[in-house]
């Protein structure tokens, strides 16, 4: 097995959770101002019953592909597989935009050269085409420096939170309420990060609750994150898009020590960079897992589709919000589509799956 | 087989073309970098209103050089006008071919008439600009905000410093003195309340005059070389002007803004003055809450711990040693802070300002409570002061 | 001819041609019954003393027979043994052992009295230690082995002799604990270090190179020591050991990089601060590696990265230094380098001399002539101090710290983040003899942390490191 049960739960735990960090919660506030809780709350509850659902898929010990291909054959299985990846790709958008602001911000003073961002793509290609036992040992370390800045962000921070400014709760009204878990779709896939892991780390009885669990855990810390944010920013919150760096700057020992701050900034960031990479190394394992020979095409199809993102970001430079809110507020509906959808028909065909096993079997 | 041997060696070479790439930015010294060198520090911005739009007055620091035997921080004045502080700020650019930076400007300094106007117009761009900090102090001067900055402080090289040293932590704990940054600012702004407060700044020449300088601040330890008129200036704080819907509608006395302190339960060892006795506060709890039924009313309350800091008369030593407060002496110090509190009150319900945050205390109380809400002068008022001296 | 033949004659003959050099030394004699004899010896690594008493006394008296088994029992050197093949017995005699061949017998005899040139036991001086055991290895094999044997008093330690170098026939010793070590990485080592095909093996660091999975490895894939108390500890946790004959020098394997933050003294102080000294090493090191680039990139990208009143006293600094900060930072690196080459290599006599002319004429000069300000060479010295906190690493570590200056200076901070991502990436996909570089961390290794960074209490080190897959777990009660 290339991943360890333990490595898949210190990534639902403390690395899924930096990716919701830079523009989600401002475009949460500005659709349902202080009530931004509830729709991040109904949003992990979802997930973590999707990370459940995902993690029963497990138990078999087979991959994705492979399952499919028990069920509709080889042909189609990879389709499947080519239209997931497409999928991955489209949601890796929305990081990628995340990641190049945020490099403009939080690592310069004045606005760089556009491509100060390019390196990433450099970085993102060298991880992806990495072997899956890498990734994992690669969170076993992130896992802790992302706790480490979070808290540190959070306990340097929180003095500074009027957490009355969440109330009256509510206020947002339905309609805030819907557009909030809508919006805030774009940001919460990561059952559909895990479906190309699955078959890849053994499945131990309780993972499924325990990976369930973890992600629980990761999302109450980012709903104590955006408490916090919305407690020390309140009617400005929307205008502030990458919050958790600069959250902690208004610390009082701040002022005679310099930012000590960015030392959890920059280990957030650091996580930010691997997760921001996520999407494009899953897509690059459900290929591989479709087609083999994975020594071969990781790196190229790793390449390949770093280069084309590049290509995209600098297509798109100069429009980042149209570009966030259209995958975020047009094509939301996609997202629980492919993060939600394909993990549930998958877990509610095994059956089917388990019967024609047994068949063969016998 | 070239293939396989060319992909063999494929990963070396392009680690020798990154390192190439890289060496040769990093020797062309140009990745959309602007160095130390080419940058003005911006250490406080003073703005004023203009017919045409606004002045901005950086106060830009200046290294040293090598020299190190003088303290303090050497700065200069520099002007930039436009019709957006935008421009003011590019104006600069243009002059000095420095290019400004604010993430280390820590004060922004209102001109009265720019804070009389909407004060959000000046401060709107330092609010989105992500290379400001919105942790800067915020604080209306008198007069204008290029005569402050441009003024030789006694107490410091810069004007910015000297100022922010009326604003800091331990100032604030004598009650002398309310600040506010642009976060806490513009959130009342744009809040329910839409109203706030900053520091009124005055000057004074340490013989009494009033007026200002100009031109470049000396190097540490130099005194007053370098100031235009050569008059070194005080600066004080202790007024407090308060706003509403963005625009500065009075100001605080200085017993208003110490009653101010109180109810905000800021204060830990400032003094108040009452009737020949001089008290010092040991603790302050200070709270403005709102009561619904039967009609809306504001209580104020104030309760303090406090011991004698002094007297206008001498004591006898027995008396000394007792350190002890007449209960008469307490009556009339809870007298005089109800009357500065009364009078705080009304300065506001008279402007309409919502300094305690009232409206949007209602607002997150519930829907149905907020919509009860009534302009200040008609709100009901109730003052608490309670002063106990130490047994 | 490649075997002993039964005509002296002609067997010396073939011996002398394969031996032609000067300091072969030839001594003919002849028994009690007449019977000649030859001796081939390497001159000044043969104990000639030993070689007159043990072999020529007694066999000058000899009257038995000409039978191999005979004769070595006549001769009262403890190490005998007989060897038909010529190519065998002329190496035996390049490494000192003589050879002795003798009228109707095609065998020769080797008797054991080599005397190489060795230095004596001494404290290393790349290891010091204030506490504990202050012996380290030399540069012959035999005296490391009896070293590590002195220490390891067990049957279970095996010490098995390999001959590496086409030319050089070094002796390499591996060691290893039967049923400890993990056999797959035994054999491993056995098979590389037999298949390595070089003319010459001058030190235990060309071993090292061929020992690697990833040879082309930034990082070092074989953990060193000079100092035979830390090798037998290395050993006795799983791991095997190589000593090569003419190095100090012993090898690891597998190799962890978390190993070279541990020292032996850590062993011998109270674990809380063995604790402390391994996080201040991991500290220095950080420092070491990051301090230059992220001062650079604060004077060039981020200046919010400093209190502004440093950042105005830099600013002061640098005002009138011609170069820009990035070239200043790799310029005074750069000198800081050639300073440490030459310090090591220059000899003692005139290190004074080095150290008045890198302090007083590069560093005060420099700065009072404003080439360079004095913040640089501070960060700088601070950054060079920092690094000998982990010395075995020293190579690696300023690899990096120049790498980590390049990319500051071109990208800033962003690229500092990013560059240390591809070395995460790297450490923890290095492997060697299957155990991860990173390990206990990377993997996490929850019983292993006891004795990583932090330093748990000797009695709570009750397995050894899970990392190593050793068989035998427990190494306490």
């Amino acid at each position: 097995m290339k991943l360890s049960a333990r490595q898949i739960c210190f990534f639902l735990a403390a690395v899924a959770p930096a990716g919701k960090l830079v523009l989600m919660p401002s475009q949460l506030v500005a659709q349902t101002a202080n009530d931004l809780l509830l729709p991040v709350a109904l949003q992990i509850l979802a997930q973590s019953a999707l990370v459940f659902a995902v993690l029963l898929l497990a138990r078999n010990g087979r991959t994705v592909y492979g399952m499919l291909s028990d069920m509709v054959g080889g042909f189609f299985a990879k389709a499947a597989c080519v239209l997931f990846a497409a999928f991955l790709l489209f949601a890796a958008f929305v990081p990628l935009v995340e990641q190049k602001i945020l490099v403009q911000s939080i690592f310069y003073d004045t606005l760089p050269s556009y491509v100060a961002f390019a390196p990433f793509f450099l970085f993102a290609a060298y991880l992806c085409a990495k072997p899956l036992a890498s990734l994992g040992r690669v969170w076993d370390m992130l896992a802790p420096l992302f706790l480490v800045g979070i808290l540190g962000v959070l306990l340097l921070s929180v003095g500074n939170a009027d957490f009355g400014a969440l109330l009256p709760v509510g206020a947002a009204g339905a309609g805030g309420f819907g557009r909030g878990v809508a919006y805030t779709a774009g940001w919460f896939f990561d059952a559909a990060l895990l479906l190309p892991l699955v078959g890849k780390f053994p499945y131990r009885k309780g993972l499924a609750w325990k990976g369930a669990l973890c992600y629980l855990g990761g999302g109450i810390l980012l709903l104590f994150f955006l408490a916090v944010y919305y407690g020390i920013f309140a009617e400005i919150a929307v205008t502030q898009l990458f919050a958790f760096a600069h959250m902690s700057k208004y610390f009082s020992g701040i002022t005679a020590m310099g930012r000590i701050d960015y030392l959890f900034i920059f280990a957030i960031a650091f996580v930010m960079a691997f997760y921001t990479a996520m999407p494009v190394q899953a897509a690059v394992d459900a290929l591989t897992d479709a087609f083999g020979h994975r020594r071969v095409l990781a790196p190229t199809l790793s390449t390949a589709f770093n280069a084309a993102l590049l290509a995209l970001m600098l297509a798109f430079n100069f429009v980042p919000s149209a570009t966030v809110s259209a995958i975020t507020q047009r094509a939301f509906w996609i997202f629980p589509v492919f993060a939600a959808g394909a993990p549930l028909l998958l877990l509610a065909l095994s059956p089917v799956l388990n019967k024609r096993r047994e068949r063969h079997a016998r | 087989m070239r293939a396989k041997r060319f992909l063999r060696s494929f990963p070396m070479k392009l680690w020798i073309i990154l390192a190439a790439i890289v060496a040769i930015t990093f020797f062309s010294n140009d990745f959309g970098l602007v160095d130390i060198q080419k940058t003005a520090i911006i250490l406080a911005a003073g703005i004023d209103r203009t017919a045409d739009g606004f002045s901005l007055t950086a106060q830009i620091a200046v290294p040293k050089g090598s020299d190190r035997t003088t303290g303090g921080t050497s700065s200069v004045e520099i002007e930039g006008q436009g019709a957006t502080v935008s421009d003011c700020i590019s104006a600069i650019y243009a002059k000095t071919g420095w290019v400004p930076k604010l993430v280390f400007c820590d004060l922004v300094l209102l001109g009265e008439e720019a804070a009389r106007a909407n004060a959000f117009d000046a401060l709107d761009f330092f609010l989105r600009n992500e290379y400001a900090p919105d942790s800067c102090l915020l604080a209306v001067c008198e007069g204008t905000a290029a005569e402050t900055l441009k003024a030789t402080s006694a107490i410091d090289d810069a004007s910015s410093l000297a100022l922010e040293k009326l604003f800091s932590d331990a100032a604030k704990k004598s009650g002398r003195v309310m600040t506010t940054t642009l976060r806490e600012f513009a959130i009342g702004y744009y809040g329910r309340s839409a109203s706030g407060y900053m520091p009124y700044v005055r000057m004074s020449s340490q013989s009494g005059a009033q007026g200002g300088s100009g031109g470049q601040n000396a190097a540490g330890g130099q005194g007053a070389a370098g100031g235009q008129s050569g008059q070194e200036m005080i600066f004080s704080a202790e007024q407090t002007a308060v706003f509403s819907q963005g625009r500065m509608t009075d100001v605080l006395t200085e017993a208003e803004t110490f009653a101010f302190s109180l109810l905000k339960g800021n204060v830990y060892g400032g003094t108040l003055p009452s009737d020949g006795i001089t008290l010092a506060v040991l603790r302050n709890d200070g709270s403005v809450s709102l009561a619904e039924e039967p009609t809306l009313q504001a209580t104020l309350s104030v309760d303090l711990k406090v011991r004698l800091a002094g007297r206008d008369a001498p004591s006898s030593l027995e008396n000394v040693a007792k350190d002890s407060v007449t209960e008469e002496e307490l009556a009339a110090a809870e007298s005089a802070l109800r009357g500065a509190i009364g009078s705080l009150w009304e300065r506001c319900a008279q402007s309409e300002c919502d300094l305690f945050n009232l409206r949007r205390t209602l607002y997150r109380r519930s829907a149905a409570a907020y919509g009860t809400w009534k302009p200040l002068s008609q709100i009901g008022t109730e003052i608490r002061v309670r002063i106990e001296g130490l047994r | 001819m490649k075997n002993v033949n039964e005509k002296l004659d002609a067997t010396a003959a073939a011996m002398k041609k394969l031996l032609p050099a000067q300091d072969i030394l030839q001594f003919s004699f002849s028994d009690g019954t007449g019977r000649q004899y030859v001796c081939f010896f390497a001159d000044a690594i043969t104990d000639k003393d030993l070689l007159g008493e043990q072999v020529f006394r007694p066999l000058m008296e000899y009257r038995g027979e000409a039978r191999a088994k005979e004769i070595a029992a006549h001769v009262t050197a403890p190490e005998v043994r007989t060897e038909r093949a010529l190519g065998k017995l002329a190496a035996e005699v390049l490494a000192g052992n003589p050879v002795l061949l003798w009228d109707g017998m095609d065998e020769g005899l080797i008797a054991g009295t080599k005397k190489v040139p060795a230095r004596a036991v001494s404290e290393p001086p790349t290891d010091v230690a204030i506490k504990g055991p202050r012996e380290g290895f030399v540069e012959d094999v035999k005296l490391n082995t009896a070293l590590v044997r002195k220490r390891l008093k067990t049957g279970e330690l095996k010490i098995e002799f390999l001959t590496v170098g086409r030319r050089s026939q070094t002796a390499v010793a591996v060691c290893w604990l039967e049923g400890t070590s993990v056999q797959s990485a035994v054999d491993g080592v056995k098979e590389k270090l037999s298949a390595i095909d070089i003319d010459n093996v001058p030190d235990s660091s060309y071993l090292a190179r061929f020992l690697s999975d990833r040879p082309y490895s930034l990082v070092k894939q074989v953990g060193t020591t000079e100092k035979p108390d830390i090798f037998c500890a290395k050993i006795a946790e799983g791991r095997v050991g190589v000593i090569a004959d003419g190095s100090p020098i012993a090898l690891t394997l597998p190799y962890m990089l978390v190993e070279d933050f541990q020292s032996s003294e850590d062993y011998f102080v109270p674990a809380a601060r063995a604790t402390f000294t391994r996080f201040l090493r991991l500290f220095a090191l950080l420092v070491a590696i990051y301090l230059p680039a992220f001062y650079i990139a604060s004077q060039l990208f981020k200046l919010q990265l400093l209190p502004v009143k440093l950042l105005l006293t830099i600013a002061g600094s640098i005002q009138d230094i011609p170069l820009s900060p990035s070239l200043e930072m790799l310029l005074v690196l750069l000198v800081l380098e050639v300073l440490n080459e030459a310090s090591i290599r220059m000899p003692k006599y005139v290190g004074m001399a080095l150290s008045v002319v890198g302090a007083l004429v590069l560093g005060e000069t420099a700065v009072s002539a404003g080439f360079v300000s004095t913040p640089a060479i501070i960060i700088v010295a601070f950054s060079g101090i920092g690094l000998y906190a982990v010395p075995n690493l020293i190579e690696e570590t300023s690899v990096l710290r120049l790498a980590m200056l390049l990319v500051a200076g071109s990208v800033g901070t962003y690229g500092i983040l990013l560059l240390s991502g591809f070395v995460l990436i790297y450490l923890v996909s290095t492997e060697n003899y299957g155990v991860p570089l990173a390990a206990p961390f990377a993997p996490l290794t929850r019983r292993d942390l006891r004795d990583a960074l932090l330093k748990y209490n000797l009695a709570s080190l009750k397995t050894r490191p899970a990392a190593l897959g050793s068989p035998n777990r427990r190494r306490q009660k």
